[in-house]
């Protein structure tokens, strides 16, 4: 397909967005309508974009090629990301935090535990770990959709960065989360049209069923790359061999750090209080599950399969036709599907990046402009939103900032890291906020700083996938990482600081209210 | 199962398959239903 082509698909694409976003501008009068759309947000829509916001780029070409290379075992984190994700998250952790937050009148995630627990040191220290640790996360996903728009159109990365940057930045600044959510309901349904027609097309051409290519892909273990096999892998059916250095990574840090981590992410707690009752939420499970399934499901699923079409094709398993695997999806895509296909998967990346990235900014927009600075930008007006809006340009240059400054091995870190100091950091005292009442002040405040410093203390000298690249532990110990004996080292920091952090909670909060009674 | 002998893959196949059946019946039994669930600050003002 020709570039200009291309370019005349994209361009309609960000008019389209352009126009979501004016719609979103046109409807916010206040700070309630920019933060939290007036806590009237149509349930399709707000589940579309739970989804969305959810999955990003990686989980489409990163995770795509991890199932590719590794194989089926990845289809755990599927199914967590549906479990927990959104059974859990939405019936468990949703119906009460959309209570709670009607009840304190809560805009943001850290309102909502600051209020909850009377303490407005909560706000600021949740808020600061959002400000500080998400445009991490969010540097990820930009370069992500720049190196996409890079490639796919032959331009330089710099302007690549700078155009996608701008773009999202337009949208999300001007039209709040209205903005952000109409055009992650646009985006959403790309992404699912896209993956179901990857999944039907893909046994179209290999001209066999569900059962068969299980079968065939079974059949060819022994293709498994040498190098491969002594980290533990089994063939593409079959899960590493327990204990394998593949195993922990899969296991802990993927299923377990990704898949706990998401209960407790900031962009997508938020989206609970935007919803009008509980009715909303219960049809939201119905939503986010067949997304989620439709979406994560069939790139995993077709991803692990991939190896049978570079096989018959090239002769070779897909981790032999191309060695970076982040690089598998998009020659699978560009051998196995039609042509026109490519530039409507392209607009399916961009979209998972973008929706992505707005909720994001947003929400980092929120922890500075609402949390933070509350004053800032409200002179006599305290239903303005400049304040975010301004939180949100923040956000943005930071993010564009980290973007440069950081190597690619810590920034390709992100996303896990930020998910792990969230989980182990959050939950604990958001869970107790929702369900036991005798979680205290003093034991909330325990147990983030416990979460957050146990997380930071197990990523910078524990945890080799990270201490590594980061190398403060060799610089002050002259080793990678303290303990150097597996397998210490491949264990998730989650592991280590999760628990921590919820034993915490019990204790202090046990030992605070006896004081107090 | 499914073309898949090693248990550990076709169970999460099986159950991301069963997690879907439960999210349908449960978006369409609940669709229009409000519950009474109540947050811990709801029962202490009530206390």
């Amino acid at each position: 397909m020709s570039t200009l082509t291309l370019g005349i698909i994209v361009i309609i694409y960000m008019f389209v967005i352009a126009w979501l976003g004016y719609l979103g501008y046109k409807q916010t009068k206040n700070a309630s309508d920019y933060l939290l759309g007036g806590r009237k947000v149509n349930p399709i829509i707000m589940a579309l974009s739970y989804g969305a916001t959810f999955i990003s780029a990686s989980a489409i070409v990163g995770f795509g090629g991890v199932a590719a290379t590794f194989g089926m075992g990845i289809q755990w984190l599927c199914l967590l990301n549906m479990f927990m994700g959104v059974v859990v998250a939405f019936i468990f952790f949703g119906r009460r935090t959309r209570k709670l937050g009607e009840e304190h009148n809560a805009r943001t995630f850290p309102q909502l535990l600051g209020l909850h627990y009377k303490s407005r040191s909560i706000q600021i220290f949740i808020a600061s770990i959002i400000f500080i640790g998400m445009p991490l996360y969010a540097a990820v996903v930009m370069k992500g959709g720049a190196v996409f728009i890079e490639q796919m159109f032959h331009i330089d990365l710099h302007l690549a960065l700078l155009i996608f940057t701008l773009i999202v930045a337009a949208y999300v600044i001007t039209g709040g989360i209205k903005g952000v959510l109409y055009t992650d309901a646009l985006q959403a349904v790309i992404m699912f049209v896209c993956m179901l027609f990857l999944l039907f097309w893909f046994y179209h051409i290999m001209d066999m069923g569900f059962i068969e290519a299980n079968q065939r892909l079974t059949d060819i273990a022994p293709m498994v790359p040498e190098r491969f096999k002594s980290l533990g892998h089994q063939g593409w059916t079959a899960m590493p061999i327990a204990g394998s250095p593949q195993w922990y990574t899969l296991v802990t840090s993927l299923i377990l750090g990704v898949g706990i981590g998401c209960l407790a992410q900031p962009q997508l707690v938020v989206r609970f209080m935007m919803v009008e009752s509980t009715k909303q939420l219960n049809r939201g499970v119905l939503i986010g599950c067949v997304f989620l399934i439709v979406t994560v499901g069939a790139i995993y699923h077709v991803g692990a399969l991939s190896n049978l079409f570079f096989l018959k094709t090239e002769g070779v398993v897909a981790s032999e036709a191309v060695k970076d695997m982040d690089k598998i999806i998009p020659l699978f895509i560009n051998k196995a599907m039609p042509e026109w296909f490519g530039a409507v998967f392209m607009l399916c990346i961009l979209s998972a990046s973008m929706s992505t990235l707005s909720a994001q900014f947003h929400t980092m927009g929120a922890a500075f402009g609402a949390d933070a600075f509350p004053k800032l930008g409200r002179g006599k007006n305290p239903s303005s939103t400049l304040g975010v809006r301004i939180g949100v340009l923040c956000s943005i240059l930071v993010s564009y900032v980290i973007c440069y400054a950081l190597s690619a091995s810590i920034i390709a870190r992100g996303t896990a890291l930020f998910m792990g100091i969230c989980a182990a950091t959050f939950l604990p005292a958001y869970f107790c906020s929702l369900y036991w009442k005798g979680a205290t002040r003093q034991g909330a405040v325990a147990s983030l700083w416990v979460g957050g410093l146990a997380s930071l203390f197990a990523m910078l000298f524990l945890h080799k996938a990270e201490a590594a690249p980061v190398g403060f532990c060799k610089a002050l110990f002259g080793q990678d990482v303290l303990i150097d004996v597996y397998p210490w080292y491949a264990i998730d920091p989650i592991l280590f600081a999760l628990p921590l952090s919820a034993i915490t909670i019990v204790l202090v909060s046990l030992v605070t209210q006896r004081k107090t009674v | 199962m499914f073309g898949i002998s090693n248990p550990g893959i076709w169970l999460a196949y099986l159950l991301a398959f069963a997690c879907l059946l439960f999210s349908i019946w449960f978006g369409i039994t609940t669709w229009n239903k409000e519950d009474d669930e109540k947050t811990n600050s709801t029962k202490e003002s009530r206390e």
